[in-house]
């Protein structure tokens, strides 16, 4: 009986240990919701503004899909990924394109009420984000380089 | 008598010493992740239906079937070293197991016929298998990077064959029938103990390998501390009574060593040491206790070895059955979350906004070449390679650290549920000790 209460007793403050160490836990990195606010980085110049935007205007339309930004952001991958993320979540791939470009109309207006876009370059984007093509909505930033001198220092 | 048992160990050993080779093997063989498995079942399938045949025909003829047995079974060794396809690696390491279930039982046959005493024929032969077990991924590992997975099978050849020497002139005589039946208890604890063991022999050794990238070498190193541990609890062993005690200990050791790696703080193979200490003491004193109890007092000691061995590797088999769904399906579900966390990293760092999209599909495109060869991508290098600024180390760094949370998590599961099974095993233990004929 000395030897089982010993390897309950080793057991125990072995499993104990690791528990109290956070073993329970140590998992993947929760991802944030999409629907809730987030805090508004100070832009440090126009690329750090389009890119709030751009990720304000995936929070958008992955709350109103009712998934993650990530999930949203690795849908834009190929066509192929975007095609197979609209079919599973009963949506075609107009409709997916359709929630990222409102997403992002909103967010150019949200950063021009908020004084982070002035009206002219505000405008700009909104032109721009209506027509550029699918693939590279998520990729602004780097489809605009040569709009930075618009940016208001 | 050494050699005797050289062969126990050598023939048990081979149920897990392909572990580390595994990702080898599937670089050769154009086979499906889960095809590749077979490579572990077909030679404990094998050699557990094989078992209790073998072991009726080594109690008539025990030096030749030893001898067939052990020829055969280098043969077959060969075979799996120079195996044009997948397909003939499996049919050999088929024939491995039957051949490796007849030296195992004509062992313990003559172990008994040259000590002249059962039990302690019945000990030796559980240590050498215990041994066996242990050793097998670290032997396996050490063998795979310093000469390549064909080694391991091209090394057992010549030894297998040199433990012949053992019954060069050897005479005995062949044993009477067996009276009695198998000890269902002792064998359904085996059982189970074996098949929670298949976490610690085998998903271990593929978390250091392919979670978390250790070289073979290293992972076949850092599990050496079973086997020590294994031999260290069987020389105190005998001192460990009753059996049933000894045997109830040895589960409960297993199980909380299984649960902590079920439940590890940090990736990392120190905060493996401390489980895999538990882990081998309670292999020593669990599986040396089961097999005496199963053969104590039997008249036919190969017959009845025979269903201990059946006993253990129906359970390696059980135990591949029950936790590779489980583990699967959590590797899936842990590298979508790992992706997901690495993708808000990426987001959400400091690098410049015109490389985020760039670094994200470098990464991507890293886990889609590493997803086709069943590997954990090494995203950390790709990001590192974009430039030396602190921001992109502190983005390798983080997306790293939900690389190895996903790896070690994916495991969890599968380590919790061989813990229950371990616990198990008291039930058939405690029955047993309460008099109950079972």
């Amino acid at each position: 009986m000395r030897a089982i209460a010993l390897a309950v007793v080793a057991s125990a403050a072995l499993v104990g240990t690791y528990l109290a160490l956070g073993g329970a836990s140590y998992a993947p990195a929760k991802v944030a919701d999409p629907c809730a606010a987030r805090d508004w980085r100070d832009p440090g110049g126009f690329q750090e503004v389009v890119e709030q935007i751009v990720l304000s205007s995936l929070d958008g339309a992955a709350c109103e899909l009712g998934v993650s930004r990530e999930e949203v952001v690795l849908a834009f991958e190929s066509r192929r990924t975007r095609e197979r993320f609209a079919r599973e979540h009963g949506i075609d791939d107009s409709e997916l394109e359709r929630l990222v470009r409102a997403g992002l109309v909103r967010a150019v207006d949200d950063a021009e009420q908020a004084d982070a876009l002035n009206g002219t370059t505000a405008d700009l984007l909104r032109g721009v984000v209506s027509r550029i093509p699918v693939e590279d909505l998520l990729n602004l930033p780097g489809v605009l380089p040569g709009l930075g001198n618009l940016f208001p220092s | 008598m050494p050699l005797l048992g050289l062969a126990v160990g050598i023939v048990l050993a081979d149920s897990s010493v392909v572990t580390i080779a595994l990702p080898e093997i599937l670089g050769q063989y154009d086979v499906e992740i889960e095809t590749l498995a077979w490579a572990l079942t077909s030679f404990n399938l094998a050699l557990a239906l094989a078992a209790v045949p073998a072991a009726f025909a080594a109690r008539r003829r025990p030096v030749g079937v030893f001898a067939v047995g052990g020829g055969v079974f280098a043969i077959a060794s060969l075979v799996c070293a120079f195996a044009p396809s997948f397909g003939v690696l499996i049919a050999a390491r088929t024939v491995q197991g039957v051949a490796g279930a007849a030296v195992a039982c004509a062992a313990l046959a003559l172990l008994a016929e040259v000590t002249g005493a059962d039990a302690r024929a019945a000990r030796i032969w559980a240590v050498a298998g215990i041994l066996g077990a242990a050793c097998g991924p670290a032997a396996g590992g050490i063998l795979t990077q310093l000469l390549g997975w064909e080694s391991i099978f091209v090394v057992q050849a010549p030894a297998i064959l040199v433990t012949l020497a053992a019954v060069v002139g050897l005479r005995v005589a062949p044993t009477a029938q067996p009276r009695e039946r198998p000890h269902l208890g002792a064998n359904a604890a085996l059982m189970l103990v074996s098949g929670a063991l298949v976490a610690a022999l085998f998903l271990l050794v593929i978390l250091l390998i392919n979670g978390w990238r250790l070289e073979p070498l290293a992972a076949g190193l850092a599990v050496t501390v079973m086997p020590i541990a294994a031999i260290l609890a069987a020389r105190f062993a005998g001192a460990v009574t009753p059996l049933w005690s000894r045997a109830a200990a040895g589960v409960i050791l297993i199980s909380g060593g299984l649960a902590a790696l079920g439940w590890l703080p940090e990736a990392g193979v120190a905060w493996t040491i401390p489980p895999q200490l538990a882990i081998g003491a309670g292999l020593g004193l669990a599986l040396s206790a089961l097999t005496e109890r199963a053969l104590a007092g039997r008249s036919a000691q190969a017959v009845h070895g025979g269903w201990t061995l059946a006993a253990r590797h129906a359970g390696v088999v059980l135990g591949l059955l029950l936790l590779t769904p489980i583990f699967t399906a959590d590797l899936e579900q842990k590298a979508d979350e790992a992706l997901a966390a690495g993708t808000a990293h990426v987001l959400d760092s400091e690098i410049p906004p015109l490389q985020k999209f760039g670094v994200a599909r470098d990464i991507l495109v890293a886990v889609d070449e590493a997803e086709a060869e069943a590997r954990v991508p090494d995203v950390g290098e790709v990001v590192e390679a974009r430039s030396d600024e602190p921001a992109y180390a502190a983005l390798a760094e983080s997306l790293q650290d939900q690389l190895d949370r996903a790896a070690t998590n994916a495991f969890s599961n599968s380590f919790l549920a061989a813990a229950l099974l371990g616990l198990a095993a008291l039930v058939p233990i405690l029955v047993d000790r309460r008099g109950v004929s079972i």
